[in-house]
């Protein structure tokens, strides 16, 4: 009996996770243009609804009946796959990611979190690699060049801030002496770890924009040069799925930062409730994001490689060893 | 001396990210700027300065009369050949146009016609909204063209309107004069 209480609650946590994941683009999309408009002193969607609030909805019906369109010479299994290969990842990596200790419900208490890995770190930046093949599939598939060269440009940008951003985290690691998310949280309690590795916090933002592909480092879709990257022949829901990993990504890696460096749930000054904090702090990233995007012009394809190997990878490795020499 | 403390000043800077503040904290003053979108057509709409060329319209003299006297002269100096003038006789023996027709699909709004009238019975005026599914439609006639509205009497602003798609898509307005648009393009 105690087992099925438990499977099924698991099973509602991920089908929860699921729905909240995938419903999330459609307001981020809406805030996302938003926030173009008025730092560009427009309005942004106005029309449909109040204040454009319907906008994701129709784009959505738009992106649904959308024809799926297929290229000719397109390799087919691999143009299917991919776009669900880009998109399973970042879902997967949530099993691993808490969103608070625990809540009480009816008398029970129920963890926010669908599993405690003692390998959370690990999972998360295992998993996260995969999201890879989704892009390279894709741009390989639809035999395009412009689809070749924008998965091609992803593979080596991802790959080469992959690294800067894993050793980042180490430090972080070093001060919470365990790689579960959970245990670095608890960590952070009384002072953010933000305040002892902002070189970290700093190579890992920055990894992790080039990362979720967002300006300044979206090569990938320039669309000046590329069309659109790798997705370039891609329409419909097929597309709609990029974008729904792309968004899953950027959420993904403002939760990542809050966890890591600016103390989970833990708040500060008012006592609001935990999961409040959390949510406050990654909207506050989500939105840096947004507005960095808006900010920012996009690199040149050999600066960002020169940022990724000459300067955010020599500047984590010493904040490895400066860790390890104050905390040892 | 002063070159190289700047020099220094500008690397220190760089270092931590002086630029990228100023480049954040300045998209952030515009995201809370006022917005210089005219909701066209949904809420606003562009009234154009007295000067603007827009649809034609024909005048009336003070008894009602069309002051046209079908001398179609503007028929002539029109560029584009797109004014049709048929003259007839009316009851008092002057002389009035039968027919006036303006095909505006080939009219480039040049004004000629206005300037060559002897009558100043023709004038280009302030609607710019008349676009049609048929291009037979842009084919004007006389009685309608003395229904269409004259100049702006003071124009050059942004005024309330509505949308309205019963008959033809139309950008209703009722107020004479609006704000200044130009004005929000500034920022103080
Ligand atoms: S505005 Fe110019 S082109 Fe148009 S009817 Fe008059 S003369 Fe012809
Ligand atoms: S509109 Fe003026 S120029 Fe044209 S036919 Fe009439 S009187 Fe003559």
């Amino acid at each position: 009996m105690e087992l099925i209480v438990a499977l099924g609650l698991i099973i509602f946590k991920v089908a929860l996770l699921i729905a909240i994941l995938l419903l999330l683009p459609l307001p981020l999309t809406w805030v996302e243009r938003k926030i173009a408009g008025h730092i560009q002193q427009r309005m942004g969607p106005m029309r449909v609804g109040w204040h454009g609030l319907l906008q994701p909805v129709a784009d959505g019906i738009k992106l649904l009946t959308k024809e799926d369109h297929i290229p000719a010479d397109a390799d087919r299994f691999l143009f299917k796959l991919a776009p669900i290969l880009a998109l399973a990842p970042p879902f997967v990596v949530f099993v691993a990611v808490p969103f608070g200790e625990t809540v009480s419900v009816l008398g029970n208490e129920i963890t926010l979190y669908v599993s405690n890995l003692n390998v959370a770190l690990l999972f998360v930046f295992a998993v996260i690699g995969l999201e890879v093949y989704g892009i390279i599939f894709g741009g390989w598939a639809a035999n395009s060049k412009y689809a070749v060269l924008g998965s091609l440009r992803t593979c080596a940008q991802m790959i080469s801030y992959e690294i800067p951003m894993g050793f980042a985290v180490i430090g972080v690691v070093m001060m919470a002496q365990s790689m579960s998310l959970l245990d670095i949280v608890r960590a952070q309690a009384d002072v953010w770890n933000v305040v002892y590795q902002p070189v970290g916090f700093f190579v890992f933002f920055v990894a992790g924009l080039a990362e979720a592909q967002r300006i300044p480092f979206d090569l990938a879709e320039a669309e000046g040069d590329l069309g659109a990257g790798f997705h370039t022949e891609y329409s419909g829901i097929r597309f709609a799925f990029f974008m729904a990993s792309e968004y899953a990504i950027m959420l993904l890696v403002s939760v990542l930062v809050v966890i890591l460096f600016f103390g989970g749930w833990n708040g500060v000054l008012l006592p609001l409730p935990p999961l409040v904090w959390f949510v406050l702090k990654v909207a506050f990233f989500v939105y840096l994001f947004m507005w960095l995007r808006f900010t920012l012009p996009r690199y040149r394809y050999d600066q960002l490689m020169a940022i990724g190997w000459k300067v955010l990878l020599p500047l984590s490795m010493a904040n490895i060893i400066i860790t390890g020499i104050a905390f040892s | 001396m002063s070159r190289a403390r700047n020099t220094i000043g500008t690397w220190i800077g760089w270092a931590f990210f002086a630029d990228l503040a100023n480049g954040l904290a300045l998209t952030f003053g515009y995201m809370f700027s006022r917005s210089v979108t005219m909701q066209y057509p949904d809420k606003e709409k562009w009234l154009p300065y007295p000067r603007y060329r827009g649809h034609h319209f024909l005048k009336r003299d003070e008894e009602g009369e069309i002051k046209c006297v079908a001398c179609e002269l503007c028929a002539r100096i029109c560029p584009c050949y797109c004014i049709e003038v048929v003259p007839y006789e009316d009851e008092k023996g002057n002389r009035r146009p039968a027919k006036f027709e303006i095909d505006t699909a080939r009219c480039l709004f040049c004004g000629l016609c206005e300037d060559a009238c002897p009558a100043d019975a023709i004038a280009l005026g302030q609607q710019y909204e008349f676009s049609s599914f048929s291009s037979r439609d842009l084919v004007i006639g006389r009685d309608n063209l003395l229904t269409k509205p004259g100049k702006a009497a003071t124009g050059g602003g942004v005024v309330a309107a509505r949308l309205n798609t019963k008959k033809d898509v139309l950008v209703e307005t009722n107020e004479p004069q609006g704000y200044n648009w130009w004005r929000n393009i500034r920022r103080t």
